[in-house]
């Protein structure tokens, strides 16, 4: 339309449409194009700051997929990530935005050491009461917010948030107060925690990663075939339609926020059963926030929260590694991010399609025409301010 | 009717739109239509919905641009980029939904984002020049009021000052009547009449007929992203203007009840309601609809219309008195127990409340089902059934669709409305309350819900027909209630119902005035 409309005929023009309809692989492969191209535009930086790409990308990839430790190291990072991934995507389903995963894990962590610290037993039982403690505090963490959003429409974003700072510093007192291991040696933590998840043979790999793959599975099924996961699919895209169909919209937000927490506080005993053992105020690397990335770009498929989180796991260890071999933090966070912008614009582009337009020819003449010619003049194209 | 103000024809028209093409997902919005608009006309655009006369108009007003097609004003080129664009060469368009900032005054909204607003000026200068645009031309709004405390007419003379203030010559008028009253709407046309008298060009985008034959000197007739007729509005009657719209003759004509209707299905007995304020809605109302009978409710938008359909349809709480459905109690019945005992529910807002526009089809179908075998086993919804019965529903209600995954979003209004008034219909077999059920419809979706309403009455349910159209009203019911701030005011026979004691009925008049019952005007 730019310049010429005398040789409409056959003129093209591109243009994207919505998709009445996405099919789900055709969605995957979106995704997988669109990471693809972002490695591309990460060499291309990479060449530019003077490094070989391919080079670094085999360091990437060996340190990472290409060795049994990276391999290891990476579903280790993945366990919390997918898990607290889960706990915000859980939330996502019914449009509530829970930024306090961090908090939750740091609350699951410490009650599981209390139960793993003060309560005598057999490990075969400790642990499993440690997973209801976890769970339990995750929840009870998000109580607060989950009423004051469920009844007086307080939103969640700011009070789950807040509520993270708060977790984080409770934490902290134990762990440095009176649950300090005095031994030598230890930065700042408890004593070990002696009840501990089972790893896979020789591996880091512990059974975390198993209850994150568990409860992805339980919840993808619970959301897509149950009654329970049909309101909430209802009230989440249309809280007025569930009022309208009788439905117990308060109920199943406070639910939904309360389910969130619980998952946020497994990750916290997770990680301190199956990795770190002591509790710290180090325990969690900002994976509550993480969560929300790993949620965000699985759009709130739970099935998709475990790819995702083993990809960023992925990314985030790669990191590690290239720094080591010169590239600077935050040429490595720049990369990090164009790899998620590229997955998350993925998602987006599946929705559309590109389609070819050509101007129609020869239909200048309709009924009502009367012959009026369509160029006399105007061709220079300046007819307006 | 102003019927001798035709234009003379000039030979060459004011706009000239010409071969415009414009492409959306899965549709043509516009397919090599050509338009031409007079200098002071007033231009109707008339078509169903999605018959793409929004779509022309939005290319007119700068705010799509066509993949084809060329548009002069005034002889000349134009190819706007933007609305402003627009604006500055005189094309200006009111929306349907106003574009204004609530809590600012009428004063500052006509001189928001425009360029020949003073960088600096004194609250009480913007008022005197606000009151100076107003005499100038001859529509009044009080300048300081703030826009929410405005009604939908006032709003909406706000918003068209706003666009002639910046030196329309075209005024397009995006289903302008589609928010206010009849009252309003007849002033409204006074002043577009006003405004070709004064050399300015209107353009109506409408599907009301009527509204064509009572405003417009010319009509342009859309259908399916094409123009299929222009005639003179003084050569056009409304059953050639539908005929036109829809390609086939109308059916709504012959729809009177057969037999007489059974017993009483709806026991409404002296009921109290309060609205979201908490202020009395509903004041001490009473009355029945027996089975294959159709109530209508006539009334203002506001006096206690949308309570009554939430109060039957368990979504509001009766503060006393009783409702009683085929002889079962519901007074403290929540919408389960409404939808169980066979009461069926239109809203008045389809995607607002009925159905959920990001959800399949198949999801939207078993609203009211999944709580109950088939559909439902144990705690599962069982997917296989829930299919079948989308399928089914679509089948029966006519839904266009490629299939029944897609998001409802994606379906024209008339499909999202035939899939909802389908689903609500199966639901009852006691009584069918319908709110606004063809609002904003085109008149093929029109008549399939009508025909629907029908059906529903003939199966022997009770329909209660809440519409701001009194036509409507008129034709569909058996008999008619007048709702006026949550009272009853008068309650009709069909056969013994006059427009224009409803009418004044509505507007809060007394009955006595109007009794006698000499109709102005035959309906259809």
């Amino acid at each position: 339309m730019k310049r010429s409309d005398r040789t409409t005929a056959g003129k093209r023009s591109f243009r994207l449409m919505r998709r009445a309809e996405t099919k789900p692989l055709y969605e995957v492969i979106c995704r997988i194009v669109s990471v693809l191209l972002a490695l591309l535009v990460a060499g291309v930086v990479i060449k530019l700051i003077g490094m070989s790409p391919i080079l670094m990308l085999q360091k990437a990839l060996k340190s990472t997929l290409g060795s049994s430790y990276g391999f290891e190291q990476a579903l280790v990072l993945a366990t919390p990530l997918i898990l607290c991934g889960l706990s915000v995507a859980v939330g996502l389903r019914m449009n509530i935005w829970n930024i306090g995963a961090e908090g939750q894990l740091f609350m699951g962590a410490w009650a599981a050491t209390w139960v793993g610290l003060f309560v005598p037993g057999p490990t075969a039982l400790i642990l499993p009461l440690m997973f209801i403690a976890g769970a339990l505090a995750g929840a009870l963490w998000i109580l607060i917010p989950a009423l004051a959003r469920a009844f007086l429409n307080v939103n969640e974003i700011i009070t789950t948030l807040l509520l993270n700072f708060v977790a984080i510093l409770f934490v902290n007192y134990f762990a440095i107060g009176p649950w300090r291991d005095s031994g030598v040696g230890i930065l700042l933590a408890t004593k070990r925690v002696p009840a501990e998840l089972p790893t896979f043979g020789n591996s880091y790999v512990h059974y975390g990663i198993l209850i994150a793959a568990a409860i992805a599975l339980v919840l993808a099924f619970a959301i897509q075939r149950t009654k329970w996961g049909y309101e909430i699919r209802i009230i989440g895209r249309n809280r007025r339609a569930g009022r309208f169909a009788g439905m117990p919209v308060n109920r199943n937000i406070l639910l939904v926020m309360l389910i969130s927490g619980a998952i946020a506080g497994v990750a916290g005993m997770s990680e301190l059963a199956g990795n770190v053992h002591r509790l710290s105020g180090t325990i969690s690397n900002q994976y509550g926030y993480q969560g929300i990335i790993v949620a965000a770009l699985s759009s709130g498929s739970p099935l998709v929260v475990l790819p995702v989180g083993f990809l960023l796991a992925i990314l985030l260890n790669a990191g590690i590694v290239l720094q080591a071999q010169g590239i600077s933090v935050n040429t490595m966070l720049a990369i990090n991010g164009v790899i998620l912008l590229f997955a998350a614009v993925g998602w987006v582009a599946s929705q559309y399609r590109l389609v070819v337009t050509r101007d129609q020819p020869g239909d200048e003449m309709e009924e009502g025409g009367e012959g009026i010619s369509m160029d006399e003049e105007g061709e220079g194209g300046s007819g307006r301010e | 009717m102003s019927i001798d103000l035709l234009p003379k024809q000039t030979p060459s028209p004011l706009v000239e739109m010409r071969n415009i093409w414009k492409r959306f997902p899965g549709v043509i919005a516009n397919q090599a239509v050509d338009l031409d608009l007079l200098e002071g006309e007033v231009h109707a655009l008339l078509g169903e919905n999605g018959a793409g006369k929004s779509t022309l108009m939005y290319v007119l007003a700068g705010m799509y641009r066509p993949e084809a097609g060329t548009i002069r004003i005034a002889g000349e080129e134009m190819r706007f980029k933007s609305p402003s664009q627009a604006i500055g060469a005189g094309v200006g368009m009111v929306h349907q939904h106003f574009r204004l900032v609530e809590k600012m005054t009428a004063a500052e909204n006509i001189h928001l984002g425009w360029g020949e607003t003073p960088k600096i000026i004194s609250a009480r200068d913007l008022v005197e020049r606000t009151e100076r645009i107003c005499r100038q031309f001859g529509l009044s709004v009080d300048p300081d009021a703030r826009i929410w405390q405005l009604s939908t007419g006032e709003q909406q003379r706000v918003e068209i000052l706003r666009v002639l203030a910046r030196g329309a010559r075209i005024l397009i008028l995006d289903e302008p009547t589609s928010v206010l009253t009849p009252n309003e709407a007849v002033e409204l046309f006074k002043v577009t009449r006003k405004l070709a008298e004064a050399g300015r060009t209107v353009v109506l985008i409408t599907h009301k007929l009527d509204e064509v034959i009572a405003a417009s000197d010319r009509v342009t007739v859309m259908r399916r992203g094409k123009v299929v007729a222009r005639r003179k509005t003084v050569s056009c009657d409304q059953a050639t203007l539908a005929r036109l719209c829809i390609g086939e003759e109308l059916v709504s004509e012959a729809v009177g009840s057969k037999g007489s209707p059974g017993k009483a299905l709806l026991e409404v007995n002296r009921i109290t309601v309060r609205d979201n304020r908490n202020l009395p809605a509903l004041r001490e109302i009473s009355f029945t609809i027996r089975a294959g009978e159709i109530l209508g409710v006539a009334g203002v938008a506001g006096n206690g219309q949308s309570e009554l359909a939430e109060v039957l349809t368990g979504l509001r709480r009766l503060e006393s008195g009783s409702v009683a459905v085929d002889g079962q109690d519901l007074s403290d019945a929540d919408p389960i127990k409404c939808t169980s005992s066979g009461v069926g529910h239109i809203p008045e807002d389809r995607l607002g409340m009925g159905l959920v526009g990001g959800a399949s089809l198949i999801d939207n179908s078993i609203l009211r089902e999944y709580r109950s075998p088939p559909i439902s086993r144990g705690i599962f919804v069982e997917r296989g059934a829930a299919v079948r019965f989308a399928r089914e529903l679509v089948k029966e209600a006519n839904v266009i669709t490629p299939n029944v995954r897609i998001p409802v979003r994606n379906l024209s209004g008339g499909n999202q409305q035939r899939l909802l008034v389908g689903r609500e219909s199966r639901v009852a077999s006691k009584l069918l309350v319908a709110m606004h059920p063809t609002q904003g419809l085109d008149v093929g979706a029109m008549e399939a819900v009508r025909r629907n309403l029908i059906k529903t009455r003939d199966a022997g349910s009770a329909v209660l027909l809440i519409s701001e159209d009194l036509d409507e009203v008129l034709l569909l019911s058996s008999r008619i209630i007048v709702l006026y701030e949550g009272r009853i005011a008068g309650e009709f026979d069909r056969s013994e119902a006059h427009r224009e004691t409803i009418g004044l009925l509505m507007g809060g008049g007394r009955e006595e005035e109007g009794g006698a019952g000499k109709s102005r005007e035959e309906e259809a």
